[in-house]
């Protein structure tokens, strides 16, 4: 157990260095240049160059890369080429809020998604039917059209919720809800939708197994077996899934933050690009491909004990 | 790798020759080798047996020869040739003989394909023009018993023992010299399995095949083989012709495998039960295999310590006057034969 | 070790490829589906010689109207023709989708079959590249690229192709390693078929439901991502428009002008629901068979079929047979009977054989018994009188009841009959602290506490010769040989203390030397314990050593029944005749056949079977009063048997290996 976690952390931390190249080669290869941005748009080329020299661009790449990792390994990833801002802190509070969205729509999906499939798989008939047919819709729809939809409905004819913006938990808690009740569940309709298929099929196919033949030859309460045995079996592909959506919406966040004006990561993302802000884009991606290493090997620890043959070898 | 050529004097160079085969799962030290130093050969025309158990190996010998496996050491000589270490592509080229039935019919034909598609795809691969082709898929389906409007159909629209003889047309179409047929009626019914039985035992008289016959069974082995080899966790413990070895066992295994099996008759298996718990063999899964010496040791009641430190080389018995010729690797050899089912229970 | 099995979020590979027949087909809803999407694709390519307006057309005077006669689905902010629109707009935002689908297949499936044939190294190699790639934030990548290159849409989608032939390497990798390992796979490799062909021919076509149903969601997941990407100013250049770029600018109305998110949503929800179905419909895939399982049995009882004459309406026989099974039919829901008309019972302490070939009905029959029938099958006449009830008629609940604690049963593979998931110990446990709790069976009717019932299961696994009964009650099944799982299975069944055991096949899945010990074991459990057996097996010899009764059956009838000296012995029905025939096991002796005497011809499926002998049509003393039906007469065993001529018992029985000659007897003559 021990050796397969340590193999897993130092895989981790290789593909958080795969991503960080991946993103250093693409912005080195968009053909711009950080010295154009600083020196200003009516720059004559010598400026621009002087202004590159300056940020360290004529360097060569392997450098420019080491020392960029370097500066990251102690915290420290530059500032924005638009305004100066620290990197690392900026993106730092952002953090908060985009995995707030991500872990709300999270655990609202899982316990609605698996209510749901829970109650397909087992009373079956026009239930089930229901259940696959809606959450075919749910997953054919794209969620920022959702989002529009139910801010009209919601926010802007019901005056139910706010339309747009965020307030930190520390500012009150009672708007900070308010403020993701939205994008919360917008995600979470598509959420929903996964977990209660992926949960549906995973209990139809436990209660096939042969040892439910077994159970049911000893007399076993049929509570039991649905809510102990298949449940447990279907476990391991729900949690899968649980933390690919999670990912997923940590990476995917950036459509629903544009909608909902939520300052996350993922508004990070694209203003840094739209704005050409190379370590900006550098900082984000390697900020985000952190989380979801993480979750990954959270989520592989989870599955690895769940296993018992992970965890008697 | 050498072209095999067809020997002039077929009867001095043996179809299928093993020697000191070895195969291992993983790598060395951790777990015992799957085969480990096996040894025999198969004549042109016989049949051999190869019996064992779960974990005997018997299967993963078939796969060694058959190219689907590497061995660790030792070597496989078709028709003199050896073609231990032949890659399946090198072994196309060299278009080998060598043909397989396997165990299960379910899952031994495509269902995606037709019957005809399956019976040719070996034909196609050897470069048989294609009106012949389909002249020897007929010949094929006619030598195993079914019609010859069956290359149109679909593996599902035939029953287990249907398709068990599919198998054997597939390997027949080919016109090999031998086959390797891995529990190909296990998996049969009784009275499907007297068929298909019959049916090797016909072809095999029409064709002089050499049969490299895989089994767990001893009464369907000494049915249809003339020499048998009992394995036991990857070793041999004892070959020789089928009579000696099923009548007359020398091996405490062999013995113990032959008192197992039950018989159809209740008074016959009530007395043979007896004497099988008279013997003392310990359970399968009583205790570990000891790490060197005899793979037997564990559960054999003549086990002594030499059994346990040194592995027992495999012998010829002198003919005694119970007249067994069988080779037998025990140390005990001679006390084993005294463990032997009193005569009236077999 | 590896990752967990990441899929993409929208639907589970099935399992292991179905082995369907032959080609798979399509469906209704999948020609429907075809259709939208073929009509959708053309509509859009051929759009500029059918628009009603020019794509740019803006009419100034008629901005966000609602549909209407001259704008079918209405207008934009600018004036701008909504149908025309979308139309035009239909092949850039779908296009790029097939094309991220195309490249994701491309790079995936190569290479999972290439790691599926070559193992270990390569497995590994592509299997990290294909983590590393799973690992990435797909949208943020994507944007930098954009970032990078500018908006060229299917430069874009060729990127998220790439990021998304991880996850489908990673599905067909598992799925092509489960194609290997069938036989079919084997014996080509074995016959020459060249590793290209071997993958085209069989690997392939055996993973295609899964390919179109992965197909479908990485369309539906290209088709999203790229609206999104339209959605935030990242799409196609302003003239052209795309659905995204529709929905922003809905968006950006929405407050005077909601219906133009209607069309432009539902276009893209059809589209991707088009994609879906026409997968559905070509896969074979997770289909239910009703009810949830949780009802297994349930359909079994539910109600039983007017049945033909029943023997059964008198009152309870005599209750000294512990089991009294009278003519019981098991059928098929409004199907054809799987079993007919079988009666048979058992004393107490004893053991009963069922024995017969694959599709003669005695693994129905012993199922039929607790009520433990698969969907779809369910007793359709007959009773089965258990001490003093006839658990025919008997509702859900009260089987519930008497399963585990009056009959118990164990089955054919013991490593699957376990939860791999629990330890021995709590799969041992469970079932003592029920039975044993509070008001049942147990004698002080004190609740169970975990040590004790610790201590009960370790005692049962003694019982049934474990040697080490603390560290098995330690262990997980995986980690139990075939023998010993076994054993645990029988352990299980005894916690109940049952009065009745049934085994289905028990010892066909072990080996000879093992099933050895497993028959001792329950032939000393019968002595010492005083549990009834009733064991269903193919194998003559397992009947010999263990049973006290047989009963052999053929298409779903008893065709002969008694003790197993006489049946055995001295079988009156030619079929047990030849059974015995051919077996290959010869005694001591004897002469080694040159060929088994064998039945011609196959057994005849349940729609087949003729109204007389069903035998007949393959007994060398078939004659034409065997076409009518064939009562069950009294044997010359004392047993009885389903035969007009049944065979005598020869004058003087050979002790040595009892092996019958059938003779034939004069037709008519019953003994």
């Amino acid at each position: 157990m021990l050796t397969y976690l340590a193999r897993r952390l130092a895989f981790a931390v290789a593909t958080v260095l795969a991503a960080s190249v991946a993103s250093f080669l693409l912005v080195h290869a968009s053909g711009g240049s950080p010295g154009a941005i600083t020196a200003g748009a009516g720059a004559t080329p010598a400026q621009v160059a002087a202004a590159n020299r300056q940020l360290g661009w004529d360097q060569p790449l392997v450098t420019q890369y080491l020392t960029w990792l370097g500066h990251a390994a102690r915290g420290n990833l530059g500032s924005s080429l638009i305004d100066g801002h620290a990197i690392w802190p900026d993106l730092i509070s952002r953090l908060p809020v985009t995995a707030s969205i991500a872990v709300f729509a999270t655990v609202l999906s899982g316990l609605l998604g698996v209510l749901i499939g829970v109650a397909a798989a087992i009373r079956g008939s026009w239930l089930d039917r229901v259940v696959t047919a809606g959450s075919g819709v749910a997953l054919s729809l794209p969620q920022f059209w959702i989002g529009i939809l139910l801010v009209y409905l919601v926010a802007i004819k019901g005056h139910l919720l706010p339309a747009t913006g965020y307030v930190t938990f520390s500012a009150s808690p009672g708007q900070y809800l308010q403020s993701l009740a939205l994008p919360v569940i917008t995600l979470a309709i598509t959420g929903t939708a996964i977990i209660a298929r992926t949960t549906r099929t995973g209990m139809i196919t436990a209660l096939r197994q042969e040892h439910v033949r077994t159970l049911h030859a000893l007399g076993t309460p049929p509570w039991r077996i649905r809510y102990v045995h298949a449940l447990r079996s279907a476990g391991g592909p729900v949690a899968s899934v649980l933390g690919i959506q999670f990912i997923a919406l940590f990476g995917g966040s950036v459509v629903i933050e544009q909608l909902f004006a939520l300052p996350g990561l993922g508004q990070a993302a694209s203003n840094a690009i739209g704005n050409t802000d190379f370590p900006a884009v550098q900082g984000v991606v390697v900020i985000a491909t952190v989380v979801v290493v993480i979750t990954n090997l959270v989520l592989d620890l989870v599955l690895a004990a769940l296993d018992p043959k992970v965890r008697t070898a | 790798m050498t072209v095999p050529t067809s020997s002039g004097t077929a009867a001095s160079v043996p179809a299928l020759s093993v020697s000191g085969l070895t195969v291992r799962y993983g790598r060395a030290g951790k777990v015992p080798p799957a085969v480990d130093g096996v040894s025999f050969d198969v004549a042109p025309g016989e049949t051999l047996g190869l019996v064992g158990e779960s974990g005997s190996g018997k299967s993963t010998i078939g796969k060694a020869i058959l190219g689907l496996q590497r061995p660790a050491a030792g070597r496989v000589l078709l028709h003199g040739a050896d073609i231990t270490r032949a890659s399946l592509r090198q072994r196309r080229v060299a278009a080998i003989d060598l043909r397989v039935v396997f165990q299960d019919p379910y899952s031994s034909l495509n269902p995606a394909q037709t019957i005809g598609q399956t019976l040719q795809e070996p034909l196609r691969v050897l470069r048989v023009p294609k009106d012949k082709r389909w002249r020897r898929v007929a010949d094929g389906l006619a030598a195993v018993g079914l019609p010859a409007d069956a290359a149109g159909r679909y593996p599902a629209q035939f029953s287990g023992g249907q398709r068990q003889r599919i198998a054997i047309a597939r390997a027949l179409v080919c016109e090999p010299q031998v086959i390797v047929l891995d529990e190909p009626v296990s998996s049969l019914d009784l009275s499907t399995q007297a068929q298909v039985l019959n049916l090797l035992a016909d072809l095999r008289g029409r064709h002089q095949l050499a049969l490299l016959f895989i089994a767990h069974d001893l009464s369907v082995v000494r049915f249809l083989a003339q020499r048998v080899v009992v394995l036991y966790r990857g070793q041999v413990m004892e070959a020789g012709l089928v009579e000696d070895v099923t009548q007359r066992p020398g091996h405490p295994y062999t013995i113990a495998l032959t008192a197992a099996a039950p018989v159809p008759q209740p008074a016959a298996q009530a007395r043979r039960r007896a004497a099988r718990e008279a013997l003392g063999i310990a359970a399968a899964g009583a205790a570990p295999p000891p790490a060197a010496g005899c793979p037997f040791a564990a559960r054999c009641p003549l086990a002594t310590d030499v059994c346990r430190a040194e592995r027992p080389p495999l012998v010829t018995g002198d003919d005694g006057a119970d007249g067994t010729g069988s080779a037998v690797a025990c140390h005990h050899s001679g006390q084993a034969r005294g463990l032997r089912l009193p005569a009236g229970t077999a | 070790m590896t990752a967990p099995s990441l899929t993409p979020p929208l639907n589970l590979a099935g399992g292991p490829p179905a082995a369907g027949r032959g080609r798979p087909r399509l469906r209704a809803g999948g020609a429907l589906s075809a259709a939208w999407l073929v009509i959708l694709l053309l509509a859009s390519l051929t759009a500029p010689l059918w628009e009603p307006y020019p794509v740019d057309d803006q009419d100034s005077l008629h901005t966000l109207a609602g549909p209407s006669g001259s704008h079918w689905l209405g207008t934009d902010e600018l004036g701008r023709d909504v149908l025309t629109r979308i139309a035009a707009g239909g092949w850039i935002s779908v296009g790029p989708g097939l094309l991220a689908v195309v490249v994701a297949f491309g790079i995936g499936i190569p290479l999972a079959l290439t790691a599926a044939e070559h193992g270990r190294w390569v497995e590994r190699g592509s299997s990290r590249f294909a983590e590393l790639l799973l690992a990435l934030p797909s949208m943020i990548i994507l944007l930098a690229f954009v970032g990078a290159v500018g908006v060229h849409m299917w430069a874009i989608m060729t990127v998220l192709g790439v990021l998304l032939s991880a996850p489908v390497y990673r599905i067909f990798l598992g799925q092509a390693q489960s194609v290997r390992t069938l036989l079919y796979v084997d014996a080509a490799r074995v016959n020459g078929v060249s590793s290209l062909r071997v993958n085209l021919r069989h690997v392939l076509p055996a993973m295609a439901t899964t390919i179109a149903v992965q197909a479908a969601q990485l369309f539906a997941i290209g088709v999203l991502i790229e609206a999104g990407l339209a959605f935030m100013g990242f799409g196609p250049k302003v003239p052209t428009p795309s659905w995204g770029g529709l929905i922003a600018d809905a968006s950006q109305n929405v407050y005077t002008d909601p219906w133009l998110m209607v069309p432009t949503g539902l276009v893209l929800a059809l589209t991707v629901i088009a994609a879906n179905v026409l997968a559905d419909s070509v896969q074979t895939g997770t289909g239910r068979a009703g009810p949830g399982q949780a009802g297994l049995g349930q359909a079994g009882r539910a109600g039983r079929a007017p049945s033909a004459a029943a023997v059964t309406a008198s009152a309870p026989p005599d209750p000294d047979p512990l089991l009294d099974v009278r003519d019981l039919t098991v059928a098929v829901a409004g199907g054809p009977g799987l079993v007919t008309g079988v009666s048979f019972s058992m004393r107490r302490g004893t053991v009963l054989g069922l024995v017969g070939e694959s599709g003669c009905g005695k693994t129905m029959t012993a199922r039929a018994l607790p009520g433990l029938l698969p969907e779809g099958v369910q007793v359709a006449g007959g009773s089965v009188w258990f001490a003093g009830r006839d658990l025919a008629g008997l509702p859900e609940k009260e089987l519930r009841a008497i399963r585990g604690r009056d009959i118990a049963m164990i089955s054919q593979e013991p490593m699957v009959a376990l939860d791999p998931v629990f330890s021995i110990g709590y799969q041992l446990t469970q079932p003592i602290r029920r039975f044993r709790g509070v008001g049942q069976h147990g004698v002080d009717g004190h609740r169970v506490g975990r040590a004790e019932a610790r201590r009960i299961a370790a005692g049962l696994l003694a019982q049934v010769g474990i040697t080490n009964p603390r560290r098995v009650l330690r262990s997980y099944p995986h980690q139990l040989s075939g023998g010993m799982a076994q054993r645990v299975c029988i352990a299980l069944a005894l916690t109940g203390s049952p009065r009745l055991l049934i085994a289905d096949e028990p010892t066909t899945a072990l080996d000879v030397t093992v099933q050895a010990e497993i028959l001792s074991l329950l032939r000393s459990l019968v002595r010492d314990t005083g549990l009834s057996v009733l064991i269903v097996s193919h194998d003559l010899g397992v009947i010999a050593d263990l049973c006290d009764d047989v009963a052999v059956m053929y298409a779903g009838q008893v065709v002969e029944s008694g003790t197993v000296a006489a049946v055995l012995g001295q079988p009156s029905h030619p079929y047990t005749a030849a059974l015995l025939g051919a077996n290959p096991h010869v005694s001591e002796g004897l002469p080694v056949p040159g060929r088994l005497p064998s039945i011609p011809g196959t057994v005849p499926a349940p729609a087949d079977w003729p109204a007389g002998c069903r035998f007949a049509g393959r007994c060398a003393l078939a004659t034409a009063a065997c076409a009518d039906p064939v009562p069950a007469t009294r044997a010359h065993g004392g047993g009885r048997v389903r035969c007009i001529h049944p065979l005598s018992p020869w004058p003087e029985p050979n002790q040595a290996d009892g092996l019958p000659v059938p003779r034939p007897v004069e037709p008519g003559v019953t003994s």
